[in-house]
């Protein structure tokens, strides 16, 4: 039954994408060298972005390269650029693990031509031509209290469990979800605010250290992939499954057996694969100049999207839970 | 062929070419390498300028090893040059941005920090008499601390133009400033290590630490001294990627330590200390900062340059224990290992 419905979606998409390859309205006719550089390689959720890239790739004469730092460093990183601006791609394309420490690197690339989109996680905007942003901040921060707040309730003591206190988009995030729950939930209060490092067995850690220590806290909200997986584990560790709920954004993969453990009943994310499309894209685009910094523009069949002093929201969040999860692989 | 006696002080007679066997070796190599990876990798080579700016991607490397070889020449190792980095730029970044120092002023400031900073590790492992491996160890996980402390939810960054020179500028589009900086340091303390008497001590240390005491030196100072030293240069490693980044992390200096201690044991130094010399360690800066570049420009992971970096170390270590003539092998293994037993260790000067 899922394995039909699994090709049914797979035909459905193949179709999705000859439709695409007649996107006339993109000039393909040269062959340019797109990069994309994650933060760093051999995670699942930039693994879908690469997915997504590859085929809008193809679509859209690229000779595509997937290349980045086997470690979350921004000198690894660094290191990329300065490779790709020596073999003179056209366009690279990164999310990066820190804005500044990268930009001196783009800002190099752009003044040999070379065109610069930044996806997931921007770099300084005098280093790059475009930044694709996943949701609007305030749009997910709403998402993540509400994944939470249906929950425990509207006076719950949450914990927050982030990546690094210096993450800018996680703290973009903290940020609007206390706006939104001042808001919305005034009785609703964080109690604390921990750091997993990005790192599962860290994560796991503090999650522990924060329900020992706050025993009343019925909500973890874990915007950060391995926070998310952390605190989830620490709860079920603990025995608290049905007493403590999380949010965070993981991708699916890593939250599966917790979402439907209970753990997690909403998460929410973005579609990974297509970003990885809108980015390639928004590389084409930027590379034939027919793409405005402000102004509304047509990535084939992912539909019409508007770039605001370059920058381009690409989506709503997407709300994982335990009946829709399976939908997704990635 | 080399012989027990130390390549720093001794001084070959009759060559005018101030380059031992394995030096000449390494300075073969690197030309090798040159040569190859302009002929063979698409866009390694283009133009002179471009060639001497690929040094300013492993430059600050360099500026470690220097530091570090003179810790390791007396027989020590000073595991804390990352974090003394990450914490020398923080405390430079600070000032600039917290008191509104000039940034220069600041820098010197980071310097000397770091060599403050080496000095504790000096005195810990001199006064409380503790193994350098573990007292800089500690330390580096104090100093990595203190420098997120410092660095808070936003580290510094977007420095003044002319300080990002130093990092990323070069004169007349050619010589960049960094290694401009490299050069003239590698001179200095191929001079100091070599014709100074305070090389000569450094030396004797290492080779010999109880000859060394009992010929009157005082050896917790000397030692300690060369703690300072790598502090500084460390520090002063810190800011140049400070400069290069426009930006300071506290972890920016994580990358450095294995590398430059690769480097140094590349370059001749003896990692039980007594033994190198500045030269070869320049050399072997040059050798593994351009093979990684060239591996990069040619579309290799970072993956893979780090593990050609350590078959390169395996095979230079093989290649020099099997030349050396103190035997092969074992037997040069067991040699090395009653040596370390025998009380290697400088204790806390009397």
């Amino acid at each position: 039954m899922r394995n039909s419905k699994k090709a049914a979606l797979l035909v459905a998409a193949l179709l999705g994408f000859s439709v695409g390859a007649h996107a006339a309205d993109i000039d393909t006719s040269k062959r340019i060298r797109v990069a994309m550089v994650p933060k760093l390689i051999g995670l699942s959720v930039f693994k879908a972005n690469e997915k997504g890239a590859i085929a809008a790739a193809a679509k859209l004469n690229i000779n595509f390269l997937y290349t980045g730092p086997v470690t979350a460093s921004a000198q690894g990183q660094v290191d990329v650029f300065n490779s790709l601006i020596a073999r003179r791609f056209n366009v690279i394309t990164t999310t990066s693990n820190n804005p500044t420490e990268l930009a001196p690197a783009l800002r190099r690339a752009m003044k040999m031509g070379i065109k610069v989109v930044s996806y997931d996680s921007d770099v300084s905007p005098d280093a790059r031509d475009f930044f694709i942003q996943n949701t609007a901040y305030p749009e997910f921060g709403k998402a993540l209290v509400d994944s939470v707040a249906k929950y425990t309730g509207p006076d719950a003591k949450i914990a927050i469990l982030s990546s690094t206190p210096d993450a800018t988009i996680q703290n973009a995030w903290i940020d609007a979800l206390k706006t939104y729950m001042a808001a919305t939930y005034p009785k609703m209060t964080i109690v604390t605010t921990q750091y997993g490092q990005s790192s599962p067995s860290q994560s796991l850690t503090a999650g522990l250290n924060i329900l020992q220590a706050n025993p009343g806290v019925t909500g973890i909200i874990a915007p950060d992939g391995a926070a998310e997986v952390g605190a989830a584990a620490a709860v079920q560790k603990l025995g608290l499954t049905g007493k403590v709920f999380v949010t965070g954004c993981s991708d699916p993969d890593s939250i599966r057996q917790y979402v439907k453990a209970g753990v997690i009943k909403e998460s929410p994310l973005w579609d990974e694969v297509k970003e990885g499309e809108l980015v390639m894209y928004v590389a084409r685009l930027a590379y034939n100049n027919a793409i405005q910094k402000t102004g509304t523009f047509t990535a084939g069949d992912l539909g019409t999207f508007t770039a605001n002093d370059g920058v381009i929201i690409f989506s709503t969040p997407l709300i994982f839970n335990a009946e829709n999860i399976d939908q997704y692989q990635f | 062929m080399k012989t027990v006696d130390n390549t720093v002080t001794a001084r070959r007679t009759g060559s005018r070419f101030p380059l031992d066997g394995w030096e000449r070796s390494l300075l073969a190599l690197l030309l090798i390498e040159i040569i190859g990876f302009c002929i063979g990798i698409p866009g390694f080579y283009d133009g002179i300028g471009s060639l001497l700016g690929l040094t300013q991607n492993f430059i600050p490397f360099g500026l470690v090893a220097l530091g570090l070889s003179v810790v390791i020449l007396t027989g020590g190792i000073d595991l804390s040059v990352g974090s003394v980095a990450g914490l020398g730029a923080m405390v430079m970044a600070e000032l600039w941005q917290g008191l509104h120092l000039s940034i220069w002023l600041s820098a010197l400031i980071g310097v000397g920090s770091g060599a403050v900073l080496g000095w504790i590790n000096g005195m810990i492992i001199t006064r409380l008499n503790t193994e350098p491996l573990i007292a800089t160890l500690a330390t580096s996980f104090i100093y990595g601390s203190v420098g997120t402390a410092l660095a808070g939810e936003n580290p510094p960054s977007g420095f003044p133009d002319s300080f990002n020179a130093l990092g990323q500028g070069e004169i007349a589009n050619i010589l960049p400033y960094q290694l401009i900086l490299f050069v003239v340091l590698a001179i200095f303390f191929s001079l100091l290590m070599s014709r100074s008497a305070y090389g000569r001590k450094i030396v004797m240390v290492g080779y010999n630490v109880e000859a060394a005491r009992y010929s009157g030196m005082r050896v917790g100072r000397v030692v300690c001294s060369a703690y300072v030293i790598s502090g500084a240069t460390a520090a002063l490693a810190g800011i140049v990627l400070a400069s290069y980044y426009s930006a300071v992390r506290p972890d920016m200096g994580d990358i450095l330590l294995l590398t430059t201690i690769t480097m140094v044991v590349l370059g001749g130094v003896s990692i039980f200390g007594g033994e190198g010399s500045i030269a070869g360690v320049v050399l072997a800066v040059l050798v593994l900062g351009v093979l990684r570049q060239g591996m990069l420009i040619a579309g290799f992971s970072d993956m893979v340059t780090t593990m050609v970096t350590g078959a390169i170390l395996l095979a230079a270590i093989a290649i020099r224990n099997l030349m050396s003539g103190r035997g092969t092998g074992l037997a040069l293994l067991f040699l090395r290992l009653r040596r370390l037993g025998g009380g290697k260790m400088p204790k806390a000067a009397e």
